[in-house]
């Protein structure tokens, strides 16, 4: 359905985007939906007998792993090299994000690696000109390369 | 206000026909179709596979996975045409491997993991593929252990 609103959608993702550079998390939630969705594919935590996924929702998961990225990584930044909008409302970006350890990340120790990795994500905006669904790509096989961890985990 | 204009839903909508025969004929093990809606000066970046370079880049990693996993099923999760002419493309990529794939030896596992496609379209014409996925998890299903010893079990 094509959507008409005050605000392009690429323009409220843009916002997403320079909130997360100033790693203003309440930012980025407040461009959200309350139960915005939330699909971080590459997320896969395999302990004995369960898994944790990136699936969830921004208020919940994306929130905390938004949080915690920003901690191991203080000065996690992002360029956004190019913006599609869709008529529906949804907004394909592809995002450059760098930045250098400075903490644990999961099982990976701080090494003080740098760090660069192309995602892609896939953002919808609602009528109410806010987020209500995340998706995000990226390939962990290279971002643990770059921190030095080589464990496939 | 902001809307999509006419012009803009019918490049959205051409595009959509043109990364659907595409992936069709793919998903047919038709590569001569498939790459014939390809421009040979087409850009490609796979970025799992560390791979760049022109339509031959792409046709390449196709025919290896074609090959590897004989019954490939590719998925589609959720099709996007934006108003650009780029069509993104998320699907889950599916089979049995029969053969060493992207450094992997064959242990006849199981495969599946989710791709992200991005298609860039002009003048009916695809001039642009840019391939997201997570290798870690693509080497996790294929029982791979690191990413410094990929072709060892």
């Amino acid at each position: 359905m094509t959507q008409t609103l005050k605000k392009a959608p690429a323009e409220i993702v843009s916002e997403f985007f320079a909130a997360y550079r100033k790693h203003d998390v309440a930012g980025m939630a407040d461009l959200c939906a309350d139960n915005a969705d939330f699909h971080y594919l590459p997320v896969e935590i395999w302990g004995k007998q369960w898994v944790i996924r990136g699936d969830g929702k921004v208020n919940g998961i994306g929130r905390v792993l938004w949080s915690g990225l920003i901690t191991a990584f203080p000065d996690l930044s992002n360029e956004v090299t190019s913006l599609s909008s869709a008529p529906d409302g949804t907004v394909v970006a592809e995002v450059m994000l760098s930045g250098r350890q400075a903490g644990p990340w999961g099982a990976i120790g701080n090494r003080g690696q740098q760090f660069t990795l192309p995602h892609l994500f896939v953002l919808h905006v609602n009528s109410e000109e806010l987020i209500d669904s995340i998706t995000a790509h990226w390939d962990n096989a290279s971002f643990y390369r770059q921190l030095g961890h080589a464990e496939v985990d | 206000m902001t809307a999509i204009t006419e012009a803009e839903s019918r490049t959205a909508a051409t595009a959509a026909v043109l990364a659907d025969e595409f992936l069709a004929a793919i998903q047919r093990g038709d590569l001569d179709t498939a790459f014939r809606s390809v421009s040979p000066a087409a850009e490609v970046v796979i970025h799992p596979a560390g791979q760049a370079g022109g339509a031959e880049i792409a046709r390449d990693f196709f025919r290896e996975a074609l090959a590897a996993f004989p019954d490939l099923m590719l998925t589609v999760t959720r099709r996007t045409a934006c108003s650009d002419g780029r069509v993104l493309i998320e699907l889950t990529f599916e089979g049995t491997q029969a053969a060493d794939f992207l450094g992997a030896i064959n242990q006849e596992k199981h495969l599946d993991v989710e791709q992200a496609w991005l298609l860039a379209t002009r003048d009916g014409v695809i001039t642009a593929i840019t391939g997201f996925w997570d290798q870690n998890k693509l080497y996790r299903r294929l029982a791979v252990k690191r990413l410094d010893r990929i072709a060892i079990a």
